[in-house]
C-alpha cells in the first residue's frame, strides 16, 4: 500500500531538486549574460570559434563535468580546502557549469536577432552603451528566460554531476534524479515512481512554460 | 550643423556612398533618390550611427568618430534618426514615446506628461495604453516619430516618414515638420510629391553619388 511518508519523501526531494537546479540556472546565468550578448551576431573568427565550441559542448555528458569537478573538489584536489564536495554547494557548481555551454548558445542565439536593430535604436535615441545594452537585455528578456528554463530543465534531470559531487546523502544533497537510481538499485519502486511523476511533471511544465514564452513573442 | 567631408561608405566591397560633400544646416533638406540610392546610409553616416570608411562626419564642429565619449554622448543626444521600418520596443505606446527622455534621466511622471502631450498633438492619444505590438504599421511609424519628437532633438533625421503613412498622417507629419522651426531636419524619400512639399533643399542622389543639389 502507497504511504504517505512516501510522498512526503518524494515533495522533500523534489523542492530540494527545483531550489539546486534553478540556483545552478542562476548562478549560470550571471556569467552567461553577460558571455551571450558579447558573442551575439559576432562577426569575429575567435568569437564564431567560441559559438562553435559552445554548441559542440552542449551535449557533454554529465559524469565527465562531475569526475572532472571531483577531482576539483575532492580532499587532495586544487579546490580542496573549501570542503565543498557532498554538499549541495557542489552539485549548484557542477550544474551550473554543465548547463554554460547551452545557455550561453541558446541566448546568443535569441539575442542575435534583435542586437543590431535593438542596439542601433537605442544608439538613435542617444543612449549610452550601457543603456543601449540593458535596453537589449530588456527586450530579450522572453528570449533570456526560456535558454534559463531550456537549461533549467537540463540541469533538474541530469544524474552525473549531482551523483558525483553530492553523493546521495538523504536530507542534503538528494535529489530527484539520483534518488530514483538508488530506489530502483534498492527494488523499492514506490518512491521511484512518485519522483519519476514528479520529474516528468516538472520537464512537462517548464516545456508548457517556454511555449507559452516563444508564443507571446 | 551636420557637416559630410569626403564621406565614402562601402558594406564589405560594395560602395554605397562616394565622395559626399554635403552640409545639414537650418531647416528641411530632402535626400530624394530611389530605392538602393543609398539614402539610408547617408542618414545613418549623418546620424553617427555608421562609421564612413573614409572621410569626416563633423556635427556641431565635432568630428564624432574622432573625440571621447564624454564629447560625442551630449552631441549624440542632440540627433534622432527615425527608421523606415518603425522599430518599436515592447511594452505600450507612452513607455515607447517616453524611451528617449528616460534615456536623458527624465523622471517617469515628467516623461510620461511629455509623451503624452506628443501623442495628443499627433492626435494618436487614445493608442497611449495600447501594446506596441497591436500597432498597424502607420501608427507605428507615427509613434516612433512621436518618440524622436518628444526628445526635442536638435537633429531630426527621418528615414522615408512617409511610405506607411495615409493621405490623413501625412499632412499631420507635413505640418509637423512645418513647425520644427528651430530644428534641422532631414527627409531621406523616394517620393517626389512629398519632396516638392519642402523645394528649400533638395539633393539628389543615386548610385551613392550626389547628382544634383536644388
Amino acid at each position: 500500500m502507497y504511504s504517505m511518508s512516501i510522498f512526503y519523501d518524494a515533495i522533500a526531494i523534489a523542492l530540494r531538486s527545483l531550489a539546486i537546479s534553478g540556483l545552478a540556472t542562476l548562478l549560470a546565468s550571471t556569467w552567461c549574460v553577460p558571455i551571450a550578448v558579447k558573442l551575439s551576431g559576432t562577426r569575429s573568427r575567435v568569437g564564431k570559434a567560441i559559438l562553435g565550441i559552445l554548441n559542440a559542448s552542449i551535449g557533454l555528458p554529465t559524469v565527465i563535468v562531475g569526475l572532472v569537478l571531483y577531482l576539483f573538489l575532492s580532499r587532495a584536489g586544487p579546490l580542496g580546502f573549501l570542503r565543498l564536495l557532498y554538499t549541495p554547494y557542489a552539485i549548484v557548481i557542477g550544474q551550473s557549469i554543465l548547463v554554460t555551454p547551452l545557455l550561453t548558445f541558446l541566448m546568443a542565439d535569441s539575442l542575435s536577432h534583435l542586437k543590431d536593430t535593438i542596439l542601433e535604436l537605442a544608439y538613435s535615441l542617444g543612449a549610452t552603451r550601457r543603456q543601449a545594452i540593458l535596453t537589449l537585455l530588456r527586450e530579450s528578456l522572453p528570449h533570456i528566460i526560456s535558454s534559463m528554463l531550456v537549461s533549467f530543465n537540463r540541469a533538474v534531470g541530469e544524474l552525473g554531476v549531482a551523483l558525483m559531487l553530492g553523493g546521495n546523502i538523504r536530507g542534503l544533497t538528494r535529489v530527484m534524479t539520483t534518488a530514483i537510481a538508488l530506489e530502483v538499485e534498492k527494488g523499492e519502486f514506490e518512491l521511484a515512481l512518485t519522483l519519476g511523476g514528479f520529474l516528468l511533471l516538472t520537464t512537462s511544465f517548464i516545456t508548457l512554460l517556454i511555449r507559452a514564452l516563444r508564443w507571446r513573442k | 550643423m551636420i557637416k559630410l567631408i569626403n564621406v565614402s561608405f562601402s558594406y564589405g566591397e560594395k560602395n554605397v556612398l562616394e565622395d559626399i560633400n554635403l552640409v545639414f544646416d537650418k531647416g528641411v533638406t530632402v535626400v530624394l533618390g530611389p530605392n538602393g540610392s543609398g539614402k539610408t546610409t547617408l542618414l545613418k553616416v549623418a546620424a553617427g550611427l555608421y562609421k564612413p570608411s573614409r572621410g569626416k562626419v563633423l556635427i556641431g564642429g565635432v568630428n564624432i568618430w574622432d573625440s571621447p565619449p564624454e564629447t560625442t554622448i551630449p552631441i549624440r543626444r542632440k540627433i534622432v534618426y527615425v527608421h523606415e521600418k518603425p522599430i518599436l520596443l515592447r511594452g505600450t505606446v507612452l513607455y515607447n514615446v517616453s524611451y528617449g527622455l528616460k534615456l536623458r534621466g527624465s523622471d517617469t511622471e515628467s516623461s510620461r506628461r511629455k509623451a503624452m502631450e506628443i501623442l495628443r498633438r499627433f492626435g494618436i492619444e487614445d493608442l497611449a495604453y495600447r501594446n506596441s505590438r497591436e500597432l498597424s504599421t502607420g501608427q507605428a511609424q507615427l509613434v516612433s516619430i512621436a518618440r524622436a519628437l518628444a526628445v526635442s532633438p536638435q537633429y531630426l533625421l527621418l528615414d522615408e516618414p512617409t511610405s506607411n503613412l495615409d493621405k490623413n498622417r501625412r499632412a499631420i507629419l507635413e505640418e509637423t515638420i512645418r513647425n520644427l522651426s528651430d530644428t534641422i531636419v532631414v527627409v531621406a524619400t523616394h517620393d517626389r510629391l512629398f519632396a516638392e512639399k519642402f523645394p528649400r533643399k533638395i539633393v539628389r542622389l543615386e548610385n551613392g553619388k550626389i547628382v544634383d543639389r536644388a
